[in-house]
């Protein structure tokens, strides 16, 4: 059903109770309707022995039924939340999209910005929840995203002359500012880099996520239509007064990009993690040599897998067990494919030049906890710390709370400035892009109601859930498809993609392997 | 077998005096009308070959007795099977698990709603009743009002003997029939969940019945999907066997994993 239908439907049901439904397909719901209004009505009538005042509650549920047949009629039929959905942190409806792919139709979408970096670069938890599992392997929920023939459903945009300032063109930036946009915003954003993307720019290194797909990305959200600023560092160019002036709403999505130290005496000489993805995205190259990279996030295995790509011999100390790192499990393996080698269970307390001195630790009670004189020394050339980021917002240090640890408190998506918003990084500390456009998706959604002094209920009201039809499919025994990778001798020479794109029938059929939950499931 | 056709088996085997209609005589009354089903059926439908439980209950009640066969009678289902009856043979239940093919809006009721029907228990069809020595439930029970109540006054067995007796308290009837089937479609068993007091009276057994509920927690990999089919939506592999759990059995058959199964 497209989007307009529902419009009609709502119009017919107002007058004709059912009606509405009819008009939309729903041929039961639309008799059910009727026969509970009309039938009773016609009921009485045939029974009238003259007005008493039982019919005052019959009046109220005629009532009743007639607002509830017109919600109906605008809201349709609504599905139970599948898991894959209901762990989506960006808030994406996979089932949908996949249902769309493998009917092999063209998905109408409500739009989702950086949809197909999602598709390369998310950790998938939907797929971690994916009801497949109980069968055999989850559904390749992320990779089809590749292949779905999106259409975008955008909304009437109604003019407002409302201004939001948005400081910082990351993934929840602009997911804020093409969902504002679309809202009929005016949308600025700022940048302190001289490139808009934040972290997938300029830490998500090439052989993951290509640049030329992120640049297609963030132009479809800047043809939108929103003025970007690059270069401009609030606090150094501008300062947060002076936004505050110009702009009725401003948000803080500057994300997290200021480096932990690890506070170890010699830590002069280190480099850290984020900082070398960086200029290796400049196309600067780093030949260091032996390299230690410490941390056991995602940072430190891109950054050693990029070291691996400039010749170097590359080690990941790890103060945890290997299976502990929080850094995804597949691309765990995919860096001791290209020969990184990762040694657990140690923590850097020195640097004197070349040498290296750490001491190991075990594990009690899931923290890890220092053995007494196990320190040994190792010749490194380079020590590389990755182990975290935390945000840098020292120009708003005294306009809003901050936790303890830097991060921004909020309550649904505001500050405690009622002009500030934040979201992303700088709010939830490093966490995946989907969290980041899932942030800035959200935030969207509280500054129109709040600028437009839409109570809660209404806007729920307002909402149209499922746009659509879906089909349920026959279940088939396919397993998983396999998701091509380059061979690890070659794909270490250069900085093209190591995951290769399926081809269109066979993401068709891995479509199909969805058991669309909501569904199959259902009483 | 297939649980609609138990389901409509059910109905007909308590609901199958068609000499009623053919002969234009009203209701049954024959000595079967002196036991209780154990399931839902009014008593003044024209069909009905017995007499409903909560009828019966409210009867001895009213006549300041204490209805000791009609309690041992549901407390030995309960016993064996807990609220397996409301699952497989209640035509309420029946109906209910129909209307809510239809695809409408839907929304869910807080879990809290669920205590409702213990209200409607003591407080109607127990202390109701007593007090008043009328059956108080029967005067809201949108059931009576699908099996007899709205049948009846449009058929008009008794030639025009029952229309001039209606007044605000039938219109009242109808409007409670009307929400009744609104909510039933929009919301998962509603009438069972929020309002039934026989579903009350089976539910305290629940925990204790010999049938259990019995989830192997080693398989079950959490995928919801069991809350999403059952028809009282049960968080089945949290709570097996919670006091709503009508014992369809949907989801020891659908699950996926096969994690759910019957125990003793
Ligand atoms: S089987 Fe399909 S609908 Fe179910 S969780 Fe997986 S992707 Fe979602
Ligand atoms: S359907 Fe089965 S596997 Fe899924 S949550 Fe329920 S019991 Fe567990
Ligand atoms: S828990 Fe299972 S048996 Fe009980 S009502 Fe739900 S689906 Fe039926």
């Amino acid at each position: 059903m497209s989007d307009g239908k529902n419009k009609i439907s709502t119009i017919i049901s107002v007058f004709l109770v059912g009606g509405g439904q009819i008009y939309s397909g729903r041929i039961w719901a639309g008799i059910a309707f009727a026969l509970t209004f009309y039938g009773t009505i016609a009921l009485i009538k045939i029974i009238w022995t003259g007005f008493n005042f039982g019919f005052y509650p019959l009046l109220v549920v005629w009532i009743i039924i007639w607002l509830y047949n017109i919600l109906d009629a605008y809201k349709g039929y609504c599905y139970e939340p599948p898991p894959c959905e209901r762990n989506c942190p960006a808030g994406i409806r996979p089932w949908i999209y996949l249902n769309y792919l493998a009917q092999d139709k063209p998905a109408p979408l409500s739009y989702i910005p950086f949809f197909e970096i999602l598709g390369m670069v998310c950790p998938a938890p939907c797929e971690d929840h994916c009801t497949r599992r109980a069968y055999d392997d989850p559904v390749a929920i992320k990779h089809l995203k590749l292949g779905v023939k999106k259409v975008w459903i955008r909304p009437k945009a109604r003019k407002s002359n409302a201004s939001v300032g948005i400081v910082g063109a990351g993934p929840c930036g602009l997911s804020l500012a093409a969902s504002l946009k679309l809202r009929g915003y005016q949308v600025t954003v700022m940048e302190r880099e001289g490139y808009p993307g934040g972290m997938p720019a300029i830490a998500i290194p090439e052989f993951r996520l290509p640049t030329s797909v992120l640049k297609k990305e963030v132009d479809e959200i800047l043809s939108l239509g929103i003025e970007l600023r690059t270069g401009v560092e609030v606090g150094r160019d501008i300062s947060i007064d002076e936004l505050l002036d110009r702009f009725d709403l401003i948000t803080i999505a500057v994300g997290a990009m200021k480096p932990l130290r690890l506070d170890i005496p010699g830590e002069e000489r280190v480099c850290y993690g984020i900082d070398i993805l960086r200029r290796a995205k400049k196309g600067e190259r780093f030949e260091f040599g032996r390299v230690g990279v410490i941390g056991g996030g995602n940072t430190a295995i891109d950054v050693a897998r990029t070291l691996v790509r400039f010749g170097n011999e590359v080690k990941i100390y790890y103060r945890r067990r290997a299976e502990d790192m929080p850094a995804e499990p597949e691309d765990r393996e995919e860096a001791v494919e290209e020969g990184i080698e990762i040694i657990p269970l140690v923590l850097p307390i020195g640097i004197e030049g070349k040498r290296h001195h750490f001491i190991r630790t075990r594990i009690v009670d899931g923290r890890p906890e220092i053995v007494e004189n196990s320190e040994f020394e190792v010749e490194l050339d380079q020590l590389v710390i990755a182990i975290g980021q935390e945000p840098d917002i020292d120009f708003l240090k005294d306009k809003l709370l901050t936790d303890q640890r830097g991060f921004i408190v909020v309550k649904n998506g505001r500050s405690s400035h009622p002009k500030i918003y934040a979201g992303g990084d700088v709010v939830a500390g490093p966490k995946t892009i989907a969290h980041a456009v899932g942030h800035g998706l959200r935030i969207a959604q509280r500054i129109d109601q709040n600028l437009r002094k839409i109570p809660g209920f209404f806007a729920w009201l307002g909402k149209r859930e499922y746009p659509f039809e879906l089909k349920l499919l026959p279940f088939t025994e396919r397993r998983r498809m396999m998701i091509p990778h380059r061979n690890s001798e070659s794909r270490i020479k250069d900085f093209e993609p190591v995951e290769l794109i399926p081809s269109p029938d066979e993401m068709k059929r891995e479509a199909e392997r969805c058991l669309v939950c909501p569904l199959r499931y259902r009483p | 077998m297939r649980r609609w056709i138990i389901q409509t088996i059910a109905f007909f085997a308590g609901n199958h005096y068609f000499q009623s209609i053919i002969r234009n005589e009203g209701f049954y009354q024959g000595p079967l009308k002196r036991f209780c089903f154990p399931y839902f059926t009014c008593y003044s439908c024209p069909l009905a070959v017995a007499s409903c439980p909560l009828g019966s209950i409210q009867h001895f009640l009213s006549l300041q007795l204490i209805p000791f066969y009609v309690i041992g009678f549901l407390g030995l289902i309960g016993v064996f099977i807990g609220r397996m009856v409301c699952g497989y043979l209640c035509p309420i239940g029946f109906l209910q698990d129909i209307l809510y093919r239809i695809k409408s809006f839907k929304f869910k009721i807080p879990n809290w709603l669920a205590n409702l029907k213990y209200v409607f228990l003591f407080g109607l069809v127990v202390i109701g009743a007593y007090l008043t020595a009328e059956p108080a439930f029967c005067k809201i029970c949108p059931v009576g009002s699908t099996q007899a109540g709205i049948p009846l006054v449009l058929w008009d067995p008794f030639q025009s003997s029952l229309r001039p007796l209606i007044g605000w308290h039938y219109y009242f009837k109808v409007s409670i029939f009307a929400l009744f089937l609104l909510l039933i479609i929009s919301s998962r068993r509603f009438f069972c969940r929020v309002m039934c007091p026989l579903g009350a009276i089976y539910s305290l057994f629940n925990r204790f019945s010999i049938l259990q509920l019995r989830v192997n927690k080693d398989k079950c990999i959490e995928c919801n999907s069991c809350e999403l089919l059952c028809p009282m939506g049960i968080k089945v592999y949290q709570q097996p066997n919670q006091a709503d759990c009508i014992r369809c059995f949907e989801c020891v058959k659908k699950c996926p994993t096969k994690a759910v199964y019957v125990g003793w």
